[in-house]
């Protein structure tokens, strides 16, 4: 029994940080889609079912502009695609797990939870996967919670994200990048993120944030390589 | 309505599940795995950095512009204590001021 509270508590704790940021977006889910005329229900469905902020900010938009179907679907997609990047990246780590755990796991692997999979042993142990899961349904349950306040208090709350309450998803993820940027590739993806992105989400291209971070994970690809050949010949 | 919610459920389940298939007939090799291993630096960063930089629809460079000096004593605070709560305290508090 001791043996699983110290992860629980560890996974519990690494991630309350983030789920106290994501205090504004998962009150506007709730509030905004009430506003669009969403049921309760559908609502929260909306946060137990698909929990994932950005698509479901710009599905209840869509929704509420009585989109189609398709285009619903294809954008959710496309803001969805990132995901494919976390689930190559710790593939090796987690491939070798039962599908109890997989499955679950897979379930809550947010962005968020992706910051906390960079260990080498990560998804490996017993103990890593409680860690992991305890901080993804931190997250799930967290996510649920903001959202039904956002429903129940509606229209009362001001809009939350207007205050510039949402300049601490930026602080959180800092403390979570800064860290790690210990090599001049890790530096320069850094970069090349930053500007790709605040470039192309400028101009409204909506693949903005998967162009940008292949585009930066080839610069600091391409670092890499060029470091290693100048090593091998000196 | 419920419909659309369940069809988007699938997708983004999908997106997250798919490479953990253990029945999908392919390894990740060393130098993918290398390229790969730039992917959480490199979406985070995408992410925090349009906050900070793009307000009301536009790039602001603007050295006023609080989203911007309040990531940058972030970024300080990030990299001299590794602390997760000491930056965020310290990024919102300055940002809460200026705002």
């Amino acid at each position: 029994m001791q043996s699983i509270k110290k992860p629980v508590l560890k996974g519990f704790l690494d991630m309350l940080p983030l789920c106290l940021a994501v205090i504004p977006w998962g009150i506007l889910c709730g509030s905004l889609a009430i506003q669009n005329g969403f049921t309760p229900f559908e609502t929260q469905a909306m946060s137990l079912l698909v929990f994932a902020g950005s698509a479901q900010l710009v599905a209840i938009e869509l929704i509420a502009g009585n989109t189609p179907l398709l285009t619903i679907l294809f954008t959710t997609f496309i803001i969805s695609s990132r995901h494919f990047l976390y689930g190559l990246a710790v593939r090796h780590k987690v491939i070798e797990q039962p599908m109890r755990w997989r499955l679950p796991i897979s379930f809550v692997l947010t962005d968020e939870l992706f910051a906390f999979s960079h260990h080498p042993r990560a998804y490996r142990t017993k103990t890593r996967l409680i860690y992991a899961l305890s901080a993804g349904f931190s997250f799930y349950i967290a996510w649920n919670i903001w959202t039904l306040i956002g429903i129940v208090a509606g229209t009362m709350l001001p809009d939350l994200t207007n205050l510039g309450l949402d300049f601490a998803i930026a602080a959180t993820f800092i403390a979570l990048v800064i860290p790690g940027v210990k090599n001049l590739a890790t530096l320069v993806t850094v970069i090349v993120a930053g500007i790709c992105a605040t470039l192309l989400k400028s101009t409204g291209f909506e693949l903005w944030l998967v162009c940008s971070a292949l585009l930066a994970m080839s610069a600091g690809y391409a670092v890499t390589r060029i470091v290693k050949n100048k090593d091998a010949k000196s | 309505m419920m419909t659309t919610i369940l069809l988007m459920a699938c997708i983004t389940f999908f997106t997250r599940y798919l490479f953990l298939h253990r029945a999908l007939p392919f390894k990740v090799g060393p130098k993918m795995q290398q390229f790969l291993s730039f992917s959480a630096p490199a979406v985070l960063t995408a992410i925090w950095v349009p906050i900070v930089f793009i307000n009301d629809g536009g790039i602001n460079l603007n050295w006023q512009n609080p989203y911007l000096s309040a990531a940058i004593v972030a970024i300080i605070v990030a990299y001299k204590t590794h602390n997760i709560y000491l930056t965020t305290l310290a990024g919102m508090g300055l940002f809460l001021i200026l705002n």
